[in-house]
Parts: C-alpha cells; sequence; structure tokens
C-alpha cells in the first residue's frame, strides 16, 4: 500500500507545488510554518479541493488525475481523516460517531454500533461509549476521532496536528497511544503539523513544506542535521549559511567567506553548531580558522546554556555556559570576537 | 490647574447623569405601550363564562381551523423553505441577491397586497389559478386550500431567512468530516447538516408558525371569511369584536399564549445553537 502524491493547485493566495510518496506503514510528517498549506495538502488528499494539476494513486489506483479528468470524491476515497479539532459530530455520541462512518458504507445499525464499541476499547474509551462530544476532555476526543477515521478501515489515513488541541500534559500521553496505533496501521499515513516536536515523535520521514513548496524532505536525522532552510535551521537550532564552494574556502551569498576542513566544490550549505562557536572579548590567539568580530543582538538563557545572538557580516548564534557569558560583560554591550574551527563548519551540497 | 479640571468635569458629570434619566424614562414609556394592552385584555377578558365560550362551535370552529391551516401551512413552508435556505446559503449564479429579495419581501409587503397579489395569480380567473382549476378542478380562492397558501406566502421568508442563517453560521467541516467517512450528499444534510441547524429550524418553524397562525390580512383578501371553511381566529377575532367582545377577547387570548409559547421556544432555540 502506497500513496503517490503530486498536487498542484492555487487557492485564495495559497500556490500549492508538492511532490511525495508514501511508503505502506511509514508516518510522514508534513511539517511548516502556519500558512504554508499544510491543511491544504491534505484536503487536496482526501478529495476536499480539487487539483488544478497533478495527481494522487494509492496502491497504485489513480484516485485523481486532473489531466485525465479523474477524480473521486471524498465520499468515495477510502482515507480516514482526523481533523484538526476533531469535528467530532455534536448530536451524536461517541459510538454513534465512529459508526457513522461504517453506517455510510452500508452496514445495519446494530452491527455498525458493535464495531463502533469494539474500536472505543481498542483506544481505552469502552465506558465512554454514551457520551456525547461535548463531556468528552479534548484526549478523549482525540481519541474518538482516531477510531472513526479508523474504524473503515482506510486506505490512507490522515491527521491534521492531531494534539494541538490538547493541553500540555494530554500531549505527553496521547502521543505516546497514539504512535502505538499509527505503528499498528498498515497503509501509508500522513499528519501535519507546526510543531517539530510532534512530527519527530510521531513521523518516519519529514517533509518540510514553506509556502506552498517542499524545501526539504528526508529522514528525522537528516532533516534534523543538515537542514536546507533558514526555518528548518532555526527550529533545530543550527546555524545555517549558503554560498559557494571552491576547495576548503566558501564564499557566502551574504558576503563573507567560512573556511571549511572537508574540500567541496559549487553552491553548498554549511552548518555550525552554536555550541561549536566561541566567543571572545579580545581578538582570539588560538588555531581557529574562522574569526570574525561583531555586535551583541540579544543574549538568552535557554536551559544552563545562553544563547547568544551575534550581528555583522556573518550573523551568528552561539550557545555559551553562564559562567562564559559572564566572562563576556555581555551587558557591557560593544563587539565581540567570535571564532569556529574549520572542522566544525560542515559542507553539503545545496 | 485642579480648578479648571474640575469646573470643566462638573458640567459634564451633570449631563452623564441627565441622560440615563431622559432615556430611562422613556424606555418606561416603551414597555408601557408594549405591556398596557395586553393588560387590558387580561382585565377585560370574561374568565367566569370561559367554559361556556370554549364550548361554543364557531369558537371550535375558528379554533380548530387556524390549528389546521397554520399547519398545514408550516408544513408546506418546511418542505419548500429549507430547500430554498440551502440553495440561498450555499448555492453560487448569478441574480442570487435580487432572488433572496424577492424571496423575503413578503415579509415586509402589506399583507393586504399580498392577497391581491394572491387573487389575481391563483384567483379562478388568475394565470396560474385558471389552469389548475381547469386541470385538477381545485379551487384556491375562498376555500381552506386559500388559507394555507395565503398563510404559507406570508410566513415562509421568516423561515428561510432563520434556516439559511443557521446554514451559514454551521461549520462546514462537519460535512466534509462526513464525507470523508463515506456519506453521500444526501446522508450528510439528513445525518449531519439538519442536526447541527435543529435550533435554527426549530426556531425558524416556530416564527413561520406564528406568522401563519397571525395571518389576517392576506387571508380576508384571498380566502374571504367563511365561518368553518375560511374564518381562521384572527377573522374570527375581528368579527365577533361587533358581536360578542368575550368571544373577541378569549379567542385573542388563546393567540397570546400561542405567541408566547413560540417566543419561549426561539429563544430557547437561540440558547442553545452550537
Amino acid at each position: 500500500m502506497t500513496l503517490e502524491a503530486r498536487i498542484r493547485l492555487r487557492l485564495g493566495t495559497l500556490d500549492l507545488d508538492v511532490a511525495f510518496d508514501v511508503a505502506g506503514g511509514e508516518v510522514v510528517a508534513v511539517l511548516g510554518p502556519n500558512g504554508a498549506g499544510k491543511t491544504t495538502v491534505l484536503r487536496a488528499l482526501a478529495g476536499l479541493v480539487p487539483l488544478d494539476a497533478g495527481h494522487v494513486r494509492l496502491d497504485g489506483r489513480t484516485v485523481e488525475d486532473a489531466a485525465a479528468a479523474i477524480r473521486e470524491p471524498a465520499e468515495q476515497r477510502a482515507v480516514g481523516v482526523v481533523f484538526q479539532d476533531y469535528l467530532l459530530f455534536p448530536h451524536l455520541s461517541a459510538r454513534d460517531n465512529v459508526a457513522f462512518g461504517l453506517r455510510a458504507r452500508g452496514l445495519a445499525k446494530p452491527a455498525a454500533r458493535r464495531r463502533a464499541e469494539e474500536w472505543l476499547a481498542r483506544v481505552h474509551l469502552g465506558g465512554a461509549a454514551g457520551a456525547k462530544p461535548s463531556a468528552l476532555s479534548g484526549g478523549q476526543a482525540q481519541r474518538v476521532a482516531l477510531a472513526r477515521a479508523l474504524a473503515t478501515d482506510p486506505a490512507l489515513l490522515l491527521l491534521d496536528e492531531p494534539l494541538s488541541a490538547l493541553d500540555v500534559e494530554a500531549r505527553l500521553s496521547i502521543r505516546r497511544e497514539l504512535r502505538v496505533h499509527l505503528d499498528a496501521f498498515d497503509g501509508p499515513c500522513v499528519l501535519v503539523t507546526h510543531d517539530p516536536l510532534e512530527a519527530v515523535t510521531l513521523a518516519d520521514r519529514l517533509v518540510i513544506l514553506e509556502a506552498g513548496r517542499v524545501t526539504q524532505s528526508g529522514s528525522i536525522r537528516e532533516v534534523t542535521s543538515r537542514p536546507r532552510s533558514p526555518w528548518v535551521a532555526r527550529l533545530v537550532g543550527l546555524n545555517l549559511y549558503r554560498g559557494r564552494a571552491h576547495g576548503h574556502t566558501v564564499a557566502l551569498d551574504t558576503g563573507g567567506a567560512l573556511t571549511t576542513a572537508a574540500a567541496a566544490m559549487g553552491e553548498v550549505f554549511l552548518v555550525v553548531h552554536p555550541h561549536a562557536v566561541a566567543l571572545h572579548r579580545s581578538r582570539p590567539e588560538g588555531s581557529a580558522r574562522n574569526v570574525w568580530c561583531g555586535p551583541v543582538e540579544s543574549a538568552e538563557a535557554n536551559g544552563d546554556r545562553v544563547h547568544v545572538r551575534v550581528g555583522g557580516p556573518i550573523p551568528v548564534v552561539a550557545e555559551v555556559t553562564p559562567a562564559g557569558a559572564a566572562d563576556l560583560r555581555l551587558a557591557a554591550g560593544g563587539d565581540v570576537w567570535v571564532s569556529v574551527k574549520a572542522t566544525e563548519v560542515d559542507p553539503y551540497p545545496a | 490647574m485642579s480648578g479648571i479640571a474640575g469646573r470643566a468635569s462638573r458640567p459634564r458629570r451633570r449631563g452623564a447623569s441627565a441622560l440615563p434619566l431622559a432615556l430611562t424614562g422613556l424606555a418606561v414609556a416603551a414597555v408601557a405601550l408594549l405591556v398596557l394592552p395586553l393588560v387590558g385584555l387580561f382585565l377585560r377578558t370574561p374568565w367566569s363564562r370561559l367554559a361556556a365560550l370554549l364550548a361554543e362551535d364557531r369558537v371550535h370552529q375558528a379554533l380548530r381551523l387556524s390549528l389546521v391551516s397554520s399547519l398545514a401551512a408550516l408544513a408546506l413552508c418546511t418542505v419548500l423553505g429549507v430547500p430554498l435556505a440551502w440553495v440561498l446559503a450555499r448555492r453560487q449564479f448569478p441574480g442570487k441577491r435580487l432572488l433572496r429579495a424577492l424571496c423575503l419581501l413578503p415579509m415586509v409587503l402589506p399583507p393586504v397586497v399580498g392577497g391581491v397579489a394572491l387573487l389575481v395569480a391563483f384567483g379562478r380567473r388568475g394565470f396560474v389559478g385558471q389552469p389548475v382549476e381547469q386541470l385538477t378542478g381545485i379551487t384556491l380562492p375562498f376555500t381552506t386550500a386559500g388559507v394555507v397558501l395565503a398563510e404559507a406566502f406570508v410566513a415562509l421568508p421568516f423561515l428561510v431567512v432563520t434556516v439559511e442563517a443557521g446554514l451559514r453560521a454551521m461549520d462546514r467541516r462537519y460535512e466534509d468530516a462526513a464525507a470523508t467517512l463515506g456519506a453521500s450528499r444526501a446522508t450528510t444534510f439528513r445525518r449531519v447538516t439538519l442536526p447541527l441547524i435543529g435550533p435554527s429550524l426549530a426556531a425558524g418553524m416556530a416564527l413561520c408558525w406564528a406568522r401563519a397562525l397571525g395571518e389576517f390580512g392576506a387571508t380576508i383578501t384571498f380566502a374571504g371569511n367563511r365561518a368553518g371553511r375560511t374564518q381562521t381566529m384572527p377573522l374570527a377575532v375581528y368579527l365577533e369584536l361587533e358581536r360578542d367582545l368575550g368571544v373577541a377577547l378569549l379567542l385573542s387570548l388563546v393567540l397570546l399564549f400561542a405567541s408566547v409559547a413560540v417566543l419561549v421556544t426561539v429563544r430557547a432555540g437561540s440558547f442553545t445553537s452550537p
């Protein structure tokens, strides 16, 4: 069971053009800032928004193809959706919410209710079958929504910000539980979220969506260690630069140059981990190959470390200890010296 | 400095206290205008003759006819009005604004004008009434069917406006959710849309029924005033004012209670709407 999605559509100011595949049993997180078009991707896959171009194939079967004028409406696609605020039907009990899809597919009422109760038991809500959605907690509503989506035995599972409506405490336990159900689901699963923690804990692979375009996709390790957009770099807390490499020197697009230990040629990204950036009050004497000077823009405590943002020709965030920050007399303002070893500047092709 | 500020603020404060007083006085006058007639109705009702009056044939007839015709009008309005509200709320087509204005016109049209319009359209020589009578033998004016038609004409917009507002206010993503669960459009409408707009539908039906029950101008113009056939309660009230004030008061009281019940329904509906 696989999903093959090539989605192009315009909706208001959104211009969406994305392509990705999801294998059976795989969970892919579409991660991006608000307004990137994440929810529209899900709605297109579910058949709730038509494509302008492209196609959606499920297990090799074409459910939509703009060029061939093929378009299965949402009610004919075997797609389970967990909506952002769950959208449980407020006038139906938890049991009837879960039974809704089964009834719509022609199952008789008693049989549908029996199956619904089995599903509710599976998400540990056997006792709340008769409760109306308004009487359920956020976590319970999330589980009913999941049971409702899975009860119809969908070929594709879609989740829109599955945990964002929950409070922090419920989020942890529901996340663990959700992971179990996602592992048990053998079809392709796509979840969209703006929360990196939700993405990395629930998904096997990431697709980064920014302003309607995929800026990066790959395993969580690839994306977090080698970001390809400033948004991802900020998300994972890395300094990201782009430039043109010639041997061990990279001329940055924004001006200035950095020296790398590894040789490279052509367009490259460079990442520098904040803990590899050293700051000094006066010009350092050591062996670091990259040394420059810039004004301190901000400093904020982050756990037991201080993140110091330095402006100037090559903006950089450095992670220092509180003691180190004290030695730098940051409050005094002015310029600081930055040094980064060439071995800590990691180039990879852009 | 403080002296100037004090002098400047004093007149303002006096103005501020005089205004609420004037407004309150006018509000009291408004309440008197609305409530005093109802008090009069209660004071003059011949409570001692109540039982005897209720047993009178012409009271019975008017009650029964009003109930039957207003409920029939309500059924007609619901069957026709909910689809119309859906079209106005959900479909996009040229001339929609004009169509909505036309559909809502009877709300502001003098009912007598409505009655005249019905007469020239659905009367025995009207451009619709004549062929209908030739084809089916059904005559509308001066029949109970005519009463139902007149009541539906004036009451339908109330249902349409209320249900349309409910459809617009509804979160349409519930319909999307139903579609992804495999529900056809018809199933979605029946099992999701209708229950979700339930409070609006109830309020619309209540308003519609109240308007139909109280209809006077269009009914008397189009259907006439024949006891047992077209003489509904409002018509009987008007007639009995000349003959027996007690009957007029009693029927008025019944209509008043019906109105209060409708008001309660509408308020309850608006408080529980999602």
